[in-house]
Formats: C-alpha cells, structure tokens, sequence
C-alpha cells in the first residue's frame, strides 16, 4: 500500500475547501478521527481556507443590514420571552393538571373492574349461539341455580361450554363433562374449574356424535378427572336443536 | 491568544460570542462590526447578486444568534465558524439556481466588486495584503480550482468536468495550492499577537 493511499492527502485539500463528494468526504473523516498528522494538516488547511475572503477586494455592506439583523433579533427574543412566559405558566399548572389525570385514570380503572365483575358472558354465549352449529342447554339439576350452554360446530367435533352458578371447587376437585351413550360407557368431554363467582368458559372436543348421544352431563369428580362419573349429575341435557 | 480577525481594541471574538450566548444583542453588534463585510464581500463572490448578499448576511448573523451553543472551540475559531455559515448559506442558494446562469453572473461580477470598506485594523489590513498576495502568487490553472471549489461550490468532479480534466490532476492542482498558500500564510495565521491569556 502506498503512502498516498494511507494519508488520503489530496482529498485533505478538498475536503477543507468543501468540494469532496459525500463517500469520499466521510473517508477523510474517518482517517483523520485516528491519524493525528493528518488531522493537524487539515486543520491547518482549513484556517488558510479561512482567511481566502481577504483576498477579495473589500465591498461595504449595504447600511439597512445590520437594523434589519436587529430588528430580526429583537422579534426573535420578544418570541422567545413568550414561550418562556407560556412554559413557565404551563409549568405551574402541569403538576396539578397531571395528579388530576392519574386521579380520574384510576377512578375510571376501578368502575372498568367493577363492571367487568358484574357483567354475565351472555354476550359471548350469544355470539357463540349466532354462529352455525348445535346448541345444547343444560339446566341444573343437583344445583337448580345453575346453567350451561355446549355449542358444538358444524364440523360436530369442536365446541364450547359456557356455565355459571356453580360452586367454586377446592384444588383438589374439578368439574367433568360427560357423553352418554345408550348401553356404552360414557365418553369425557374434559375437566374444567369455575372462577370466584361459578363461572367457567371452555373450548372442548366432542368425543362423539351427538346424534348418538342420549344425554350430557357435568358432575363433580376428583381432579383431574375420572374415566366414569362418580359424582351426581350437577347440569344436564336430554334433547338439543 | 488573540488572531489576525481580533480588534486588538475590542474584546475577543470569543468574549463577543459568549455575550450572544447569553442573549447580548451587543456581542452580536460586535461581531457584525468585524465581519459584516467580509462576509457580504464573500457572499456577494459567491451569489453575484448584491440582494442576495444581503440575504446571506442577514441569515448569518440571525444563525449566529440562533445557534450560538453550537459552535465549538475544538472545531476552529469564531471567524471561521461565521465564514462558514456564511459559506455554506451562499452555496446552498447558489446551488438552488442554474449552473450555467451562475457561472456567468460570476463572470460579469468579476471587476465589478470594487466598493468601498471601512480600512479596518493594522492587522487585518496587512492580513488581506498578504492573503491577496499569496492567492496572486498561485499559478492560474491552481487559482482557478480553488476558486471554483470555494467560490463556486463546486465538486472535485464537477470541477474536472468544468475543466475538461482528468479527476487526479484536479485533485494534485487543489493540494498543490493548498501548500503553497499553507507555506505563506500558515505562520502568519498562528503568529501570537500581545494579547491577555484565554482570548479566542
């Protein structure tokens, strides 16, 4: 490698004259951010650059110049003084205006979290039952408070089950949904818990058709599940459309 | 230490910036007063227009009070920190108009600039003599790269174009005016002058 290809000493002239193009102006940058002689040659090149307008014969600048500066300088600081004045006010109301804000945000989160307490997934059961398919209702029958709809899809296998009114179960306990079948064992449809207010949504398999089906059953089991029911029939069904 | 731009008089070119930093109207008053006219004098080189010189001054100075907290001691001094703004300004509206236009304003401008200027200090007058004499002393085909680079604003390439040569002998004329200008002015640039300690 040669020494000019090491020291880009041409492209230090015309980098300090402003005339290199972009990629070949950032090399120069680069080397001489590392290469202190080169960097005191431009520095150097660029003070004699400085002085070029002096070899120019000296022209007076026109008198309405500098008051035209002042006047620019003088708007520019009554502008500036403005803004400090508009910060400043905004500065004593900001603290106050903020607290206010967090203040509503949490008294708005809070009736959020009540109302969502509140609020049965009829919705959601309406939504599901809109939606092409079967729907099985199932009425209390060891809990009379209780409900449950199975919405089972067009496809017959995959569903979803929607109860409320049951009791919250100790870990140890779960609720079991079961397929009954004339003269054959009955078929699980899953283990699932209910939340603090009876309520539980899940998204089960239908283990068989339902035209083969003679009744649907939740009943009480140990966790995680049994192969048969054990527990009394909680919520059934016998017919569905 | 003080340079050839400063009124050995007047305060320092960095005294007066540090006033524009803190909002001193005067501190800009008094750097106008030592460059107002170079800086329309370059500016008209490059424009060729007196209006539009006017224009680059005026935008100078108000950058100047603008963004005072951006200039910085590392990078150069005061005067060539505004030159370069002024610069830079000059170029971008030379750059906004036609090439070949440009070209010929700044031919029917050459000779014509011949104004009168305020003769300024001892130091600045003998400094002018000595940059006019230096530029002078460069042969015509160096004069003329550098002054279609800093004048013209134009590109090593568009300068080879322009010249109808090859890139590297626009590039070897460029540094070889370079040197010979760096040789004389270079030790009249950094000679100290009797100044107190700490001044730009």
């Amino acid at each position: 490698m040669t020494e000019e290809r090491e020291h880009p000493i041409d492209d230090l002239a015309a980098y300090s004259l402003g005339s290199l193009e972009a990629p070949e102006a950032r090399h120069v940058e680069h080397h001489v951010a590392t290469c202190t002689a080169c960097g005191s040659l431009l520095r150097q090149y660029q003070s004699v650059v400085g002085t070029l307008p002096l070899g120019l014969d000296p022209v007076g600048p026109p008198p309405e110049a500098w008051p035209a500066i002042r006047r620019n300088v003088q708007g520019r600081r009554y502008a500036t003084n403005e803004r400090i004045k508009v910060l400043a006010g905004w500065r004593r109301v900001m603290w106050p205006a903020m607290s206010a804000l967090a203040g509503l945000l949490l008294i708005w989160n809070v009736v959020l979290q009540v109302e969502l307490t509140r609020r049965p997934p009829g919705p959601e059961v309406e939504a599901l039952a809109r939606r092409p398919g079967r729907l099985v209702i199932l009425t209390g029958t060891g809990t009379p408070e209780a409900s449950g709809r199975l919405l089972v899809a067009i496809d017959g296998h995959h569903g979803h089950l929607a109860v409320a009114g049951l009791s919250p179960l100790p870990p140890h306990r779960v609720y079991q949904l079961w397929f009954i079948r004339p003269g054959q064992a009955p078929l699980s449809g899953g283990s699932f818990g209910v939340d603090a207010h009876g309520r539980a949504w899940a998204s089960i398999t239908v283990p068989v058709s339902l035209d083969e089906t003679r009744e649907i059953e939740i009943t009480e089991e140990p966790s995680p599940g049994t192969v048969a029911p054990t527990g009394k029939p909680l919520l059934a069904a016998k017919a569905w459309r | 230490m003080r340079t050839w731009a400063d009124d050995p008089k007047g305060p320092a070119d960095i005294d007066l910036l540090h006033q524009v930093q803190l909002g001193d109207e005067s501190g800009l008053e008094g750097l106008y007063a030592r460059y107002g006219g170079l800086i329309f004098t370059l500016a008209l080189r490059i424009v060729g227009d007196p209006e539009l010189a006017r224009e680059v001054l005026q935008d100078t100075f108000l950058r100047c009070w603008d963004r005072s907290d951006t200039y910085d001691a590392a990078r150069g001094r005061v005067a060539g920190w505004i030159m370069s703004i002024a610069r830079h300004r000059a170029i971008d509206l030379l750059r906004s108009r036609p090439h070949q236009a440009r070209l010929r304003e700044q031919e029917e401008l050459t000779g014509a600039v011949s104004a009168a200027i305020p003769s300024g200090t001892t130091e600045s007058v003998t400094m002018r003599q000595t940059v006019a004499s230096a530029l002078r002393g460069l042969p015509m085909s160096q004069r003329q790269v550098i002054e279609l680079a800093y004048y013209g604003g134009l590109t090593q390439t568009e300068i080879a174009s322009e010249l109808g040569v090859p890139l590297g002998t626009v590039k070897s004329r460029t540094r070889e005016a370079l040197e010979r200008l760096r040789t004389v002015l270079w030790p009249v640039i950094e000679q100290p002058q009797e100044a107190p300690e700490g001044r730009d």
